[in-house]
């Protein structure tokens, strides 16, 4: 099916890696000229000559902070005087880190009773200032050409918060980024442009295998053991891939896709509860 | 109905514009008090977020005004959180948000600021219903639509509050006569 985004001008933050790389890799796939932003700069590079060998030329990295609103203003900047007008925003930024070691600054996980009122600041910043800042700063394009995609890859714990996990502060922030997709599709939908937010489940990538041995760390588990509680949550019985994210983003992002705004859509192999 | 509030210590968290008011009128009509000396002491916490009728998520300066709008969540969670040691100990604690319906149903009107803070109250109370269900806490909210009156949501906390209401957690109870569109 032509998607009907050959030469439109995306950007996805957290490119260089998991989702936000098979995102990337979908978009560019359909003919998108594609910049990937991140703050490592040896992943970014790597990704982008795997995109560049599909589609030469169709791809631009640049390592930058996307949870600082200047910093994201700079991105957007350079992504349009090098490929035009911007049409296609995902956001692609990860909160609540568990190991602050492995994966950079952030806040761990906690309890109600515990957690520190600066830490739910940290994580608003990652995930709800992020989405914000990049989708404002794209929406000016946007709006001038009377078509735009916003995607943000979230949870699917903002619309079931995982109880069973001890992860308060994405509980807490991930529904207001869900609301903040679905007010803003409201809002924009008189220009032509959709918005809507990804209710992420658990989906095979570096990030969350790394997730997982923390956790059977912290249960005093072994990883297998710790899988196999999570895969049997799921009614498809297996974790699901970061293409599978990336089909139904890249459907998002399509001309095919323009009746569809202010959905908060689920990949979660069945595994939700809500009707 | 005997709503099981006699002698019970209230306290609320928020701006004094008239649904806080109303809920302290109606609960101490049921034989509730107002607390004298703190959260330390409060059965009952109500938290209310302010609201910005037609606020503009797109118009906030910067990350600190975007971040400012959503304070009234953690003032929420310190007020909880200052209570939640009688409540423990006591086995019985009540705690109410009072916030928007345009959390659960989005109309052009919106005041989006205030809708972006309830979700987060909405997750949260299920987090604390997760983590203090067991000590007979419970964590609900009131949204706020329509044309609903400070009475008309005090009357939904207070039943929030009561004995019978002792099996609801993690729930929302919307006040706005019928406003929302969502089915669910």
């Amino acid at each position: 099916m032509d998607y009907g985004i050959a030469g439109r001008v995306a950007i996805v933050s957290g490119g260089s890696r998991g989702i936000g790389r098979a995102i990337a890799t979908a978009l560019v796939r359909e003919g998108a000229k594609v910049v990937i932003a991140a703050r490592t700069v040896a992943n970014l590079d790597e990704t982008l000559a795997e995109l560049e060998a599909i589609a030469p030329g169709h791809a631009h990295a640049i390592g930058a902070s996307m949870t600082d609103p200047p910093s994201v203003e700079r991105v957007v900047a350079e992504a349009r005087d090098r490929f035009g007008p911007i049409a296609i925003a995902v956001s692609n930024v990860i909160g609540h880190v568990i190991d602050a070691e492995k994966e950079g600054s952030g806040p761990g996980a906690g309890t109600f009773e515990t957690m520190p009122t600066a830490a739910y600041r940290e994580e608003f910043t990652q995930l709800l200032v992020s989405s914000w800042a990049l989708a404002r700063a794209c929406v000016p394009d946007m709006q001038a050409a009377g078509w735009g995609r916003i995607c943000n890859i979230g949870s699917g714990v903002a619309r079931e918060p995982s109880t069973h996990l001890p992860h308060l502060l994405p509980n807490v922030v991930r529904p207001s980024v869900a609301g903040l997709h679905r007010l803003l599709a409201a809002r924009l939908a008189p220009d032509g442009i959709t918005v809507n937010n990804i209710l992420t489940g658990s989906i095979l990538t570096e990030r969350n295998r790394s997730y997982w041995v923390w956790l059977a760390k912290e249960r005093g588990e072994t990883v297998p053991e710790v899988t196999r509680d999570m895969t049997a949550r799921i009614p498809l019985g297996r974790f699901g891939e970061p293409e599978e994210m990336a089909a139904l983003v890249a459907f998002l992002c399509s001309d095919r896709a323009r009746m569809v705004t202010g959905q908060s859509i689920p990949v979660v192999g069945g595994g939700s509860a809500h009707l | 109905m005997e709503l099981g509030l006699e002698g019970r210590v209230i306290s609320v968290c928020g701006p004094d514009d008239g649904a806080l008011a109303a809920c302290r009128l109606v609960l101490a009509a049921e034989g509730a008090q107002i607390a004298e000396s703190g959260l330390g002491e409060a059965d009952i916490v109500i938290a209310a977020g302010r609201v910005r009728a037609g606020s503009d998520l797109l118009a906030a300066a910067d990350a600190d005004e975007l971040y400012g709008a959503w304070t009234d969540v953690t003032a929420a969670v310190d007020s909880y959180r200052a209570a939640l040691p009688r409540m423990t100990r006591q086995r019985w604690g009540r705690l109410v948000w009072i916030g928007s319906a345009q959390a659960k149903s989005v109309d052009a009107e919106a005041d989006e600021l205030g809708a972006v803070a309830s979700l987060g109250m909405l997750g949260l109370n299920k987090v604390v219903t997760g983590e203090l269900g067991s000590h007979n806490i419970t964590a609900n909210a009131v949204l706020r639509g329509g044309l609903a009156t400070d009475a008309d949501v005090a009357d939904a906390v207070a039943f929030l509050c009561s004995d019978g209401a002792g099996y609801l957690s993690g729930i929302t109870i919307t006040v706005d006569g019928g406003a929302g569109s969502a089915v669910f």
